[in-house]
């Protein structure tokens, strides 16, 4: 009976299918009819566009703003440049051993001797390429807006987290946070608050503040109600409750969120290098001007290297000591795993004795120290006395450090100057990078290769879905896109999907937008491609998927206009050399969901399947592969996010369409221009992801995940 | 008591702060670096001048010309820019309010509102033009731009079709106008902009080669003329679009073939430029004196660039190295 049953629903699902299957062919028969019929490319009716003039009412509104307003702005931005002007001047007139042992200890302190030594190396790795200057300027932004961002965050955070209509209010605004690629704010933030240091901090924000904003809120929405009771039962007032117990008890959260704060601060503030802001985003840029790979890949480690640096700092605050029994020696250096082996043992003697060393010394200095200031404090109120002798000798590692700045800073300013890195020290890897580049651009049987793909994506894949897409009627598109949004989603979301297109033809930028489109979907197919294979074999090879992630885990923290200078060697400036770097920065999350999804489907189920007699491919293809579609849709998902995002640069190799009108606005300072194509790019990005994320939630209801 | 503490601790730190502002504020400029290696080396022996001998500690951005760049020095977020080309400065014609002169000849006259500063030529004389390789010239006989459409085959990529291919001027914002010109003059060919000058230029050595044919928009004084032998294809001679020019002020008006941009460039004479406010200041005179005297040679520029882009040196050391050897062409652009 409920064999039956079953069988009669597979019966219907199909049929269901079937039905579903040839209404998708229908509709693409029928568009591809229609693109055939069509002259040119469509565009919405000359009526509409010239009546829906977006561009001229932004202008408008920029000028009457720039008129009344633009003293506030200008105040603001002065205050915020003059700081930055003050930390970047600290950072590059002070002696570099000063900036080296700023950054230095506390990464001692906070993450032990393996952070230390990492902390160490990048120093030198900045001043080694002659990054120096950049690299603080970049720090010295990166700083101030995370600083701000935290101040900011954590307070809006808090007022999310104690009242919910606050927090309503609040959620559709930080998701247009994270959506909106950086670029359409960053240009109109350069027309209020001039160029340089000011927008860049303020656009950083923007971009990076939504993840402390929501860590806070849930880190403090997740104290549990037991101990919130308890504390309310000893008398606590609402205050009490929330600075005392709530805040610190939620304090692992909020660092997670100033960690996330941090390498998007970093992402950012190379790309604010398009406003004017210094940094090692502006050396890149130049390089990729110069078509210096060298240069451009020095400058890109040098990022990559603090980032890590960084990253490993704030989450050392977020991690709790882990403890081991006294009796076991602890390795300061190499993983602990490692002790069995005599060279280890016998590199961290040494260490070990050196830590021992240090710690006496500081203890007993600080101790010291303490003592006198007890002393002399004691003179007049013993009691304080006491607490500050205390406080004093809790802090032994802290005292110690501030009297070696002091020493050097003493130094530096009386008896020798020690100036900005020494210049023997440098050590270049530009030469061996281009030359090796450019052996690759001679190379014959690999320009031949390149060119037939370049042929290859072109002819292909690009043109017929361009040609295709541009001249398919726009109200055409426009259906299929509702329609499809009323299926995943429902009807809300098919008449807002119809609107925002509605939006982007009435700007008069329906082919760019289609451009746009097709270069996006040839990016993810290739992404899919490419992407899948390699996430297929991770997940059945440890160590190939451990090399993966360190390689992936670069390529994403890499400035992402890095890629494009390789790019544009070996397969020349063009349409086709735009999709391939958005390729590269788009690629790393369809990979490790792939293998992450494979990974994740529990031994059981392969098991069974191997015991009925499965072969591999038959196990991967039947049983894995489809439990798997949910982690592989959201993979999907966050490479279309990534290959919207790189169509606002691939224009400085000749990619086209909206993000190459971005540009053409900026540079005649037509605000109104490039805001609609921005704003066209995001919402193109939004109704995908939305019909993408509706999509997987539907399949995991079906597999009942 | 504590209170009143903190809000004199807090005040001296102001105090100290705004001071070291002050201070370091007195003899500052802040530069734009241009987007195109010439540039680049022409604001480069300014700023070495500036700084060694008139005791300027510059600060450089880079920023994309074009009209943003104009604003920029309008609004006062920048001091000064280096050799503008007057060609491409099209739709910044409202800026100036003086004439242009080199030799004590007015080259130019501009009626703006005088909210960007001319500060003189730079020296350095530009010329624009299309170009092919005289490999290809000689084996197609082209003489002039008339004989592209027979070839235009040749010319033509995979993503141009049966078009043939310009590599055009790769900034929308530097207004050549290059589809434009293509289709007045009736030149079967589509203009691809591919965003950077290095694009542009690694696209035409690659092509150069492998020995293929291809048209190229370039201006010159330019490494790649000392790198790669080339021929301009002699569009028509420069002529205003009388009445009506054509800008983005007017919507693109045209004069048809009549004039630019259905000719050539102009000649041009390059200018830098700055905010009026700065140089205003009598701290700033001098240096305003040193703009107007300022005479860089096209082949001065030539070497340095050819150090630069080929040789791949770095930009501040090979400018630093003929301010060292050539003393004697320097010295007399100083105010007295």
């Amino acid at each position: 009976m409920s064999s039956e049953v079953s069988s009669i629903q597979g019966k219907s699902i199909s049929s269901k299918n079937i039905i579903t299957y040839s209404l998708v062919l229908l509709t693409f028969l029928v568009a591809l009819w229609l693109s055939f019929q069509s002259e040119g490319p469509s565009k919405m009716p000359k009526v509409v566009t010239d009546q829906f003039t977006f561009t001229a009412w932004v202008n408008e509104g920029e000028d009457y703003l720039k008129k009344n307003y633009r003293w506030i702005t200008k105040i603001i931005a002065s205050y915020i440049k003059n700081i930055y002007y003050f930390v970047e001047d600290f950072l590059l007139d002070s002696p570099w051993l000063l900036i080296a042992a700023l950054i230095f200890l506390p990464c001692l302190i906070a993450g032990g001797l393996r952070l230390g030594l990492y902390s160490l190396f990048v120093i030198y790795f900045w001043g080694a390429t002659g990054m120096w200057e950049p690299s603080l300027q970049t720090v010295a932004l990166m700083g101030l807006s995370v600083l701000m961002c935290v101040v900011v965050g954590v307070t809006l955070g808090v007022m999310c987290s104690q009242s919910d209509r606050f927090e309503n209010f609040m959620k559709p605004i930080l998701d247009t946070m994270q959506v909106m690629p950086a670029f359409v704010y960053l240009f109109p933030a350069l027309f209020f608050f001039g160029i340089g240091g000011a927008p860049a901090i303020l656009a950083t924000m923007i971009y990076s503040m939504p993840p402390i904003i929501r860590l806070t809120n849930t880190g403090i929405r997740q104290v549990s109600a037991e101990t919130i009771e308890s504390a309310t039962s000893f008398g606590s007032s609402k205050l009490q409750l929330l600075f005392k117990i709530k805040i610190p008890l939620s304090l692992p959260s909020i660092m997670m969120g100033i960690n996330q704060v941090i390498m998007m601060a970093l992402a950012l503030v190379v790309l604010a290098c398009f406003i004017g802001a210094e940094g090692i985003g502006g050396q890149v840029w130049q390089a990729i001007r110069r078509l210096d790979v060298g240069w451009a890949m020095e400058g890109g480690l040098c990022i990559l290297f603090m980032a890590i640096m960084f990253d490993r700092f704030s989450m050392s605050f977020s991690k709790t000591e882990q403890s081991l029994p006294s009796n076991v020696q602890k390795f300061y250096l190499l993983p602990q795993s490692w002790e069995k082996y005599l060279i280890a043992r016998l590199i961290e003697k040494p260490l070990e004795f050196l830590s021992g060393l240090t710690n006496f010394v500081c203890i007993n200095l600080t101790r010291s120290i303490a003592y006198v200031f007890e002393f002399c404090i004691s003179l007049s109120n013993k009691n304080t006395a006491r607490d500050i002798g205390e406080a004093i000798t809790r802090r032994y590692y802290i005292i110690p450090s501030f009297i070696l700045i002091l020493a050097i800073s003493f130094i530096d300013s009386y008896m020798i100057s020690i100036g900005s890195f020494p210049e023997e020290w440098r050590l270049s890897i530009r030469q061996p990078i281009s030359s090796a580049v450019d052996s690759l651009t001679v190379n014959p049987g690999f320009i031949a290769f390149t060119k037939a793909l370049r042929g290859f994506v072109y002819l292909k894949l690009l043109r017929p879905l361009d040609i295709f897409l541009t001249h398919v009627p726009w109200w055409y598109t426009l259906g299929v896109f509702s329609a499809i949004g009323y299926f995943t989603v429902g009807i809300r979301f098919a008449i807002i999907t119809a609107l925002l297109l509605l939006f982007i033809g009435a700007c008069g930028i329906w082919p760019q937008s289609m451009i746009t489109l097709s270069s996006v979907l040839v990016s993810v197919a290739l992404c899919f491609i490419i992407g899948v294979p390699l996430g297929i074999i991770a997940s059945y090879n440890e160590r190939f998927r451990n090399v993966q992630n360190v390689v992936l885990d670069a390529m994403q923290t890499l400035p992402y206009f890095c890629y494009l200078i390789p790019v544009l060697m070996f397969f020349g400036g063009g349409v086709v050399s735009a999709i391939l770097a958005t390729v590269i920065y788009s690629i790393p999350p369809i990979i490790r969901l792939t293998s992450l999804g494979l990974t994740q489907v529990s031994g059981t189920y392969s098991e069974v399947s191997r015991s009925f007699g499965g072969t591999l491919l038959q196990t991967l293809n039947k049983i894995k592969f489809p439990l798997a579609v949910p982690s592989l849709v959201i993979g999907f998902n966050q490479t279309v996010i990534m290959a919207f995002a790189m169509q606002i640069v691939t224009p400085l190799i000749g990619g086209k369409g909206l993000g190459l009108e971005v540009f053409n606005g900026l540079a005649r300072s037509d605000t109104g221009r490039g805001l609609a194509a921005g704003i066209g790019i995001v919402l193109l990005a939004i109704i995908i992801d939305r019909i993408s994320l509706a999509w997987t939630k539907k399949q995991r209801e079906a597999l009942g995940l | 008591m504590r209170l009143s503490k903190t809000i004199s601790a807090l005040f001296l730190s102001f105090v100290i702060l705004f001071a070291s502002l002050t201070q370091a504020n007195a003899k500052r400029l802040h530069a734009a670096i241009a987007d195109w290696t010439g540039g680049i080396i022409t604001c480069e022996v300014a700023v070495g001048i500036l700084e060694r001998e008139m005791g300027y500690k510059i600060k450089q951005t880079v920023f994309p010309s074009g009209t943003g760049l104009w604003e920029a020095i309008a609004a006062g977020e920048l001091d000064f820019a280096c050799e503008s080309w007057p060609s491409y400065a099209e739709a910044d014609d409202v800026m100036f309010n003086e004439d242009l002169i080199y030799d004590g000849k007015v080259v130019k006259s501009y009626k703006g509102d005088g909210t960007v500063d001319l500060l003189g030529t730079t020296g350095i004389i530009g010329m624009s033009d299309y170009w092919i390789p005289r490999y290809a010239a000689e084996k197609f006989g082209i003489k002039t731009w008339r004989d592209l459409n027979k070839h235009k085959k040749e010319f033509a990529t995979i993503e141009t079709g049966g078009k043939g291919r310009l590599i055009g001027c790769p900034v929308a914002g530097w207004n050549c106008h290059d589809q434009k010109r293509l289709d007045l003059l009736g030149i079967d060919f589509q203009a691809d902009e591919l965003g950077t000058e290095a694009a542009a230029v690694a696209e035409a050595k690659a092509a150069y080669m492998r020995k293929e044919p291809f048209l190229l928009y370039l201006w010159s004084p330019h490494w790649f003329f000392g790198e790669f032998d080339m021929v301009g294809v002699g569009l028509p001679d420069y002529k205003t679009c009388a009445g009506d020019t054509f800008t983005e002020a007017n919507n693109w008006k045209t004069c048809g073939t009549d004039g630019w941009p259905a000719t050539g460039w102009d000649k041009d004479y390059t200018m830098n430029y700055g905010n009026p406010d700065t140089f205003a200041k009598p701290e700033h005179a001098k240096a305003k004196a040193f703009f107007e005297r300022m005479k860089l040679d096209n082949l001065d520029q030539a070497k340095m660039l050819v150090e630069v882009d080929i040789k791949k040196r770095d930009v501040k050391e090979v400018v630093n190295e003929w301010l060292d050897n050539n003393p004697d062409k320097w010295k007399s652009w100083l105010p007295n």
